[in-house]
């Protein structure tokens, strides 16, 4: 037997805009918190820097090696780094402390997964962005097509985040659990590292878009369902 | 599957599937033996006999684990994810077979234990997803909230499967390399290795039915010892 | 009726932390949930908010639930208008916080990090006062707090109880004969 809800008047009843509105804030936010602490965003960029020059270090000098090399060890420094930042952005709501908080807000919660999956995304993009003129430097990666390769760049960051968001969020209601991140990730997200290091590949080396568009209708099939099937079962597993 | 309350013991569907399994087994590996070798592999290709069942009911487990987690989702029965666990954990006792059949039968035939062959890398692939449900249930205490994250991994981990399947394929088809098919596909099938076949693909289902209701039992009983 | 919990029980492995518990709050009603530490207190509050979900038995709530947990959560680097103005944005309210943030005396632009703990207790009756559930969850809300800072909780409080209903976690007998109309002692299983 339910118990008829007494009505509570919403101040400022804007349903579905403000269903949008709260993403953006929830994203906004937590990139403010991000910038005033510093410390995150400098070890995340330290990170990708890190990784870069020590896979230069381990598989150069010559260039056609490096150059070879330079797709895949671009994504596997952005999957890596992707993960550290998903477990950060549910880190970031204290140990559960703030995020009874998000979880207490109306309505259902698949607001604070877009909001967490689009603050991932603001901050990884540049970053990724960064990452790729490190890996132009360092492995001699060649950029003539920034548009294509920016794309391929959101397909994939999109579709590591969607999952990454999902599991980061019922991860941090388990304390010292994050060390299954990595397992459960990986296994589910090998078919972004191959489209996204094939379509890097074939655009550095000059393959025309047409046999690239595969690999990014491939990502975007990924990110579609996955971000609907993470957005989907985000508040199951975010309820009590 | 289990639709009787409270039982104590395997009910008879589940000894009947585990009995006639268990009996038919010898049979089928007799058939398996006695089958005449292929033209090309030679005896090699008997590993078939256990590799392609042993994936067969691997996904299927797989699957049947999908929909008993969607079934939970939608459901919140405790017993459909009961059949959900149980069926993955059958589930990878097979995909282990038939990965390590996949290994041994790609030795002799190329020198190397692995290959990225499409579907042994998908194989593979689900493998490490359905490891990953199980650690997961494992590090969660709460009952409702294992249940619930379970099933999640159960959804997310199949619609996985297609997505992983055309990406494995077209990554390999860019290298121009030598297409590997591990199943019958290249296969000059003798009618008595396909009776074989088919034969032990019937034995295998029998096993899996067996095995997932009696596990699920397990699991059942476990669950009342918990509440007690 | 604003909640209602029938037949309750909470587990955390082995341990029942709640059991049997069955209980109504209605509108208007003030009630101290009294017990030694680890008696569960915290626990029957989350699970009244719909942070937990209970083992056994149900919780029905007709209304809107926060919680206020004991030390308050704040994230640090937001100043205390901004956490207000992003909470409020959140439960989807338009209203102002400055009224509030005079009324509790808080520097609205004083950054979380440099909040004392009486202070960040005063921001969190605060925030309660702006978002106003229908049920108020507060665990411990006197500790820290001083004589200044108990008198504004007394009377939010007072006004809490006309519109909403309060269930506080406390350890303090006087206030809870002072501001409950009955009381949940838990005792220690």
């Amino acid at each position: 037997m339910k118990l008829p809800v007494e009505g509570w008047p919403e101040v400022s009843g804007q349903g579905r805009v403000g269903a949008v509105r709260r993403v953006v804030l929830l994203a906004l936010r937590d990139l403010r918190l991000e910038v005033r602490d510093r410390a995150g965003l400098l070890s995340i960029l330290a990170f990708f820097a890190v990784m870069l020059f020590i896979m230069a270090l381990a598989l150069g000098p010559e260039e056609e090696p490096l150059r070879r090399a330079a797709p895949g060890v671009l994504w596997v420094a952005l999957a890596f780094g992707s993960t550290l930042l998903s477990t950060r952005a549910f880190a970031l709501e204290v140990e559960e402390g703030t995020l009874d908080d998000l979880l207490l807000a109306p309505g259902g919660k698949e607001w604070i997964y877009f909001g967490k999956l689009l603050f991932q995304m603001l901050l990884l993009l540049p970053l990724a962005a960064l990452a790729l003129l490190m890996a132009a430097g360092l492995f001699y990666l060649p950029l003539e097509r920034l548009f294509p390769l920016f794309l391929t760049l959101v397909l994939g960051v999109l579709g590591y985040a969607s999952v990454a968001t999902f599991y980061a969020g019922l991860l941090a209601r388990l304390r010292g659990r994050e060390v299954l991140l990595p397992l459960l990730l990986f296994s589910l997200v090998v078919p972004v590292v191959l489209a996204s290091v094939r379509a890097t590949t074939g655009l550095a080396e000059g393959l025309p878009v047409a046999e690239i568009s595969d690999w990014w209708q491939l990502l975007l099939v990924f990110d579609v369902v996955y971000l609907t099937a993470s957005a989907l079962l985000f508040p199951v597993v975010m309820e009590g | 599957m289990l639709k009787v309350a409270q039982p104590d013991r395997p009910d008879a569907l589940t000894w009947v599937f585990l009995g006639l399994g268990l009996l038919l087994l010898p049979v089928g590996l007799y058939l398996a033996l006695s089958a005449p070798p292929d033209v090309n592999q030679g005896y090699l290709v008997r590993i078939m006999y256990l590799h392609v069942p042993g994936a067969w009911l691997g996904y299927l487990a797989f699957f049947v684990t999908f929909l008993y987690s969607l079934l939970y989702l939608f459901r919140r029965d405790p017993r459909h994810d009961r059949v959900a666990s149980s069926s993955a954990e059958i589930g990878l006792v097979f995909m282990g077979l038939a990965l390590v059949t996949g290994m041994l039968w790609a030795r002799p035939t190329w020198g190397v234990y692995w290959t990225w062959e499409p579907r042994l890398t998908t194989t593979a692939i689900l493998f490490a997803v359905y490891v990953g449900y199980f650690l997961l249930r494992g590090a969660i205490e709460d009952p409702e909230l294992r249940r619930k994250a379970a099933a999640a991994v159960g959804i997310l981990g199949f619609i996985n499967v297609p997505i992983s399947y055309m990406s494995v394929k077209w990554w390999r088809s860019l290298h121009q390399t030598q297409s590997i098919d591990l199943t019958t596909g290249k296969i000059h099938m003798d009618p008595a290795m396909l009776q074989a076949l088919l034969f032990n693909l019937l034995v295998f289902t029998l096993l899996y039915l067996g095995f997932v209701r009696f596990r699920s039992l397990l699991a059942a009983l476990e669950a009342r010892k918990e509440e007690a | 009726m604003l909640l209602r919990l029938e037949g309750v029980g909470k587990r955390f492995g082995r341990d029942w932390v709640v059991r049997d518990l069955s209980f109504t709050l209605e509108r208007g009603e003030v009630v101290a949930l009294l017990g030694p530490n680890g008696s569960g207190k915290t626990t029957l509050l989350r699970l009244m908010a719909g942070l937990l979900k209970p083992t056994r038995g149900q919780v029905e709530r007709a209304g809107r639930a926060l919680f206020l947990p004991n030390p308050p959560a704040f994230h640090r680097h937001l100043t205390a208008r901004e956490h207000l103005l992003y909470d409020l944005a959140f439960h989807r309210q338009g209203k102002e916080p400055e009224e509030a943030l005079d009324r509790f005396g808080l520097p609205g632009d004083l950054p979380l990090y440099a909040f004392s703990s009486g202070m960040k207790k005063r921001l969190a009756l605060a925030r309660l006062t702006l978002l106003f559930p229908d049920i108020w969850l507060l665990d411990e809300p006197e500790t820290a707090l001083d004589k200044g800072g108990r008198d504004l909780l007394l009377a939010t409080l007072a006004e809490a109880r006309k519109k909403a209903g309060v269930v506080l976690a406390t350890h303090d007998r006087t206030l809870a004969e002072r501001v409950a109309d009955r009381t949940l002692e838990l005792g220690v299983a």
